[in-house]
């Protein structure tokens, strides 16, 4: 329901994206850009800087799942490739300095520069132009190629990373989620070809389907720096993962060890289910404050604990990722204290540890690149409202709404018996560097 | 094969570069400052932002102790965030509970830092909470609890604290840089102390520092957030929460270093060396500072391109192996340059190519266009200063050292305004004679 009402949304949208902008267009919100696709601002002139992203629907291993990786280069490769200046989105934003950093995950595309802020409509001109149309050749996507596996080798040597990868191709049987967003094997990414990666950029990053995020020291004066995009057109709907019918534990070789658990959440529709997931993983695992990785702490356990739930459009995942020494202990920790939580807790810890959680938030979603990754990424999971840290917005509400009775029926209805993988080293090398 | 980086280096900086970058307008707000009765107040409000962030910033550091003291500043700090405050909610009254865990549960937290002159507390918390949460901090640091069981605590949680900080490296060898380099002995001692000199002291000690270091005189308080919610009152209650009165620091004399480079080496139980590099910088409030930024962030690109695997734009272990701080807050301000062998496959090489750079960049005429770095001393320097946290310290640090608290507009401008003659003189003035520390792993040797 949620997601059609989005998408009507959207249609809505598409039909304006011709119109003018309004530089007091209301602040939080989708508003249309003016050749298609959308943009939310969030301003903030207290600080010096400028966070600008732009987030796309797009499904890491291409739309007939079948290329892993294609995303990875398609959004590199039209980072680097020359616009019409001559020179390249990430060597624009390294110049006016400024910081450029892509994220691929298996169903979205986050590009996202934070820069000095008189920078933000050179940056915001480049950003959709490099992306709304994209000019990709051989240069850009070997660049591409040698980033991709520089990052794969690297990621072997990340258990929190590996292990997400492997969880999610245990829970998902088909669909973007089922594949990792970076292949590890070189052979896969020169197999793609020039073509294939200048196809799915042309189709996955065009204006219509991106939403451009504005948050920090800028005001809605920069939209008018976009001068690409065709117009017309829709985002496309979100890229949903088919569910495993009976998700299976298993044991996987590699670089280093780790043990991770997942469960199967609510779809970000379920606001109130989602923070409740959110508020369990705060409670337990946050660094320092978490109950989990405070017993960890005081029994000097060398174990490291992350535990999240990735809010993600059907169905969000929680996940939680041990690394380092005595994986095993820790695990029995972390099912120890979930299994406490199945009984409601008393209110006055229930309403210090709520009060936490809402101040966590808020301390995680106050510079200008935090929030401009919160409205990017609940923009394109379908429910831009629900972003953390948005002042009216549902988040903090569906927080207050939370009781301790509904946070134990949460428990018990998601957070069962979990997906295993135990991730074994086989032989631990260290990365070289050339 | 990495020989011809410091060529590549100095060539880009000696190569006229494209056309100027932009650097950002004086764009941000200033800081307003009040005096209060010998307190300072720093107010940055700004009413987009969730939360309120409070730095309370007392005379009482590491230059208030003796060298038989090391360790009482960050005690008393300890002890005050341990303090049994009463955590009233809408539940009722709860029993009373250390500081620390009244606020977090008011929604908030409570840190602090010890500096060379000064203890640095951060307060921060949920716009609505921040009236409740700074009165429970005023309670606090008005009134410590120092009774033997807080005390003892707060002594517990600094020897883990401790060994915690002896796992990280880079931390051990800043921690003897600083030695190496302050003016006094004092100053240069470890800022939370060692379990020895700590297991020293009992409650009288730390009551003795606080009677005698707390005092209203240099006090700064540094707002930021949304201020809008609070008292009007409350900044400046929390300004003259402690008793009038000024206080010195105690001078210890240490006969200063002299010859060339310094090294100094320690063994740790960690997994790879670290090699780090200090050198002497100037204050914000000097001529030098903006070029001294646009120099470290020359320093820092040249240190990354050496050790980036070529080819690759997105932020590697290995381009994250190196690096460089100008850590122009502290006071004596400095310079570090690190490499971290477990990240870097020649730390050794990566090191040595790095101290040549800066050697060359002190010796030799420099040309061409620097604007490239000075956007990226611009930018590093505005993405630093994003949180209320480091809003509220860098306004207080210009507050303290300079005529204004403005801190992001006057860093920009002194960026703006550099030359390449400037970096030039900075360079020389300040890039000749390092101290390096050596970080190794136990039962490895110089020679490995």
């Amino acid at each position: 329901m949620r997601r059609t009402a989005f998408a009507a949304a959207v249609l809505g949208l598409a039909s304006l994206c011709l119109a003018p902008y309004h530089a007091d267009a209301a602040m939080q919100q989708l508003n249309p850009l003016p050749r298609g696709g959308s943009y939310v601002l969030d301003p903030d002139p207290g600080v010096g800087t400028a966070a600008i992203g732009l987030w796309f629907r797009a499904p890491g291993a291409g739309y007939d799942n079948a290329t892993p990786g294609l995303a990875n280069l398609a959004a590199t490769a039209a980072a680097v490739a020359p616009l019409a200046s001559g020179r390249s989105l990430y060597a624009l934003v390294h110049t006016v300095g400024g910081q450029l950093n892509i994220e691929v995950y298996p169903d979205i595309v986050g590009i996202a520069a934070i820069v000095p802020a008189s920078a933000s409509r050179r940056i915001v001109a480049a950003m959709t132009a490099a992306y709304f149309a994209p000019a990709v050749d051989d240069t850009a996507v070997k660049t591409a190629r040698a980033n991709a596996a520089v990052l794969g080798v690297q990621q072997r040597y990340e258990s929190d990373t590996t292990l997400h990868d492997l969880l999610f191709g245990q829970i998902f049987a088909n669909g973007p989620e089922h594949y990792p967003p970076l292949p590890t094997s070189v052979s896969q990414l020169t197999s793609i070809s020039t073509a294939q990666v200048s196809d799915f950029a042309k189709r996955a990053f065009r204006a219509e389907n991106g939403v451009l995020t504005l948050t920090g020291n800028v005001d809605a004066s920069s939209v008018a720096a976009v001068t690409d995009g065709p117009g017309g057109g829709s985002m496309d709907r979100p890229f949903d993962s088919t569910l495993a019918p009976t998700p299976a534990s298993a044991t996987s070789t590699g670089s280093v060890d780790g043990v991770g658990l997942a469960w199967i959440g609510p779809p970000i529709a379920d606001e109130k289910a989602a923070t409740a997931l959110d508020f369990i993983a705060d409670y337990l695992f946050r660094e320092q404050t978490g109950v989990v990785t405070k017993a960890l702490d005081k029994a000097q356990s060398d174990a490291l604990v992350v535990g999240q739930f990735i809010t993600l459009h059907d169905p969000g995942v929680m996940l939680v990722t041990i690394g380092g020494d005595h994986e095993k202990q820790a695990e029995q920790h972390v099912l120890d204290a979930l299994s406490a939580l199945q009984q409601p807790m008393d209110r006055q810890t229930f309403e210090s540890a709520r009060e936490a959680f809402l101040y966590h938030v808020a301390a995680d979603t106050q510079t200008p690149q935090e929030r401009a990754d919160n409205l990017g990424w609940y923009s394109v999971e379908g429910n831009l409202d629900y972003a953390p840290g948005i002042g009216s917005g549902s988040y903090e509400r569906a927080a207050r709404e939370l009781d301790p009775q509904y946070v134990a029926d949460i428990v018990r209805r998601y957070l069962g018996k979990p997906v295993v993988v135990d991730l074994v080293a086989t032989t631990p090398q260290k990365e070289s560097t050339p | 094969m990495r020989s011809p980086f410091s060529l590549c280096a100095i060539a880009a900086f000696t190569i006229a570069l494209s056309p100027s970058p932009t650097l950002a307008a004086a764009t941000v707000p200033v800081p307003a400052v009040e005096n209060v009765a010998g307190a300072t107040i720093v107010r940055q409000p700004d009413s987009t932002a969730s939360l309120v962030g409070v730095a309370y910033v007392v005379r009482a550091g590491l230059d208030r102790q003796t060298l038989k003291e090391n360790g009482l500043s960050a005690l008393v700090a300890e002890t005050i965030v341990r303090t049994p405050v009463a955590l009233r909610q809408a539940q009722g009254d709860m029993p009373a509970m250390p500081l620390e865990e009244a606020i977090a549960a008011r929604g908030g937290s409570v840190r602090f830092t010890v500096d060379p002159s000064d203890v640095r507390f951060y307060v921060e918390s949920l716009a609505d909470d921040a009236p409740a949460v700074l009165q429970l901090f005023r309670s606090a640091i008005a009134a410590p609890d120092f009774s033997p069981p807080t005390v003892r605590e707060a002594r517990s949680t600094l020897v883990r604290e401790i060994a915690q900080t002896q796992q990280i490296a880079l931390q051990v060898g800043l921690d003897m840089l600083n030695a190496a380099s302050s003016s006094q002995a004092n100053v240069g001692l470890p800022e939370l102390g060692t379990p020895n000199s700590l297991a020293q002291f009992f409650s009288n000690d730390a009551r003795g520092f606080y009677q005698r270091y707390y005092r209203r005189g240099g006090v700064l308080v540094s707002a930021a957030g949304r201020l809008e919610v609070l008292p009007p009152d409350a900044l400046t209650s929390l300004a003259s929460a402690l008793p009038e009165g000024t206080t010195a620091a105690v001078p210890v004399r240490v006969a200063a270093l002299s010859g060339a480079t310094h090294e100094i080496v320690a063994h740790r139980d960690i997994a790879s060396p670290w090699l780090i590099a200090q050198y002497p910088a100037p204050k914000v409030d000097s001529r030098d500072f903006g070029p001294m930024l646009v120099l470290a962030a020359f320093i820092r690109r040249t240190l990354s391109d050496i050790a980036q695997v070529p080819g690759v734009v997105s932020p590697t272990f290995a381009s994250r192996s190196v690096g460089a701080v100008y850590a122009y807050d502290r006071a004596p301000a400095n310079l570090v340059l690190y490499v971290n062998g477990g990240l870097n496959g020649n730390p050794s090489r990566a090191f040595a190519t790095a101290l040549s750079i800066v050697n060359v960049l002190a010796a030799t005429r420099l040309q061409g266009s620097i604007e490239e770095f000075k956007a990226e001393a611009a930018g590093d320097f505005a993405n630093d200063a994003t949180t209320l946290e480091t809003r509220t310290w860098l306004a207080a640090v210009f507050s303290r050292e300079s005529a204004s608290p403005d801190f992001i507009n006057g860093a920009l401008a002194a960026i703006a305004a550099t030359t390449p003659d400037d970096v030039q003189r900075v360079a020389r003035t300040y890039l000749g004679n390092p101290t390096i520390a050596l970080v190794l792993p136990r039962g490895a040797n110089l020679s490995d």
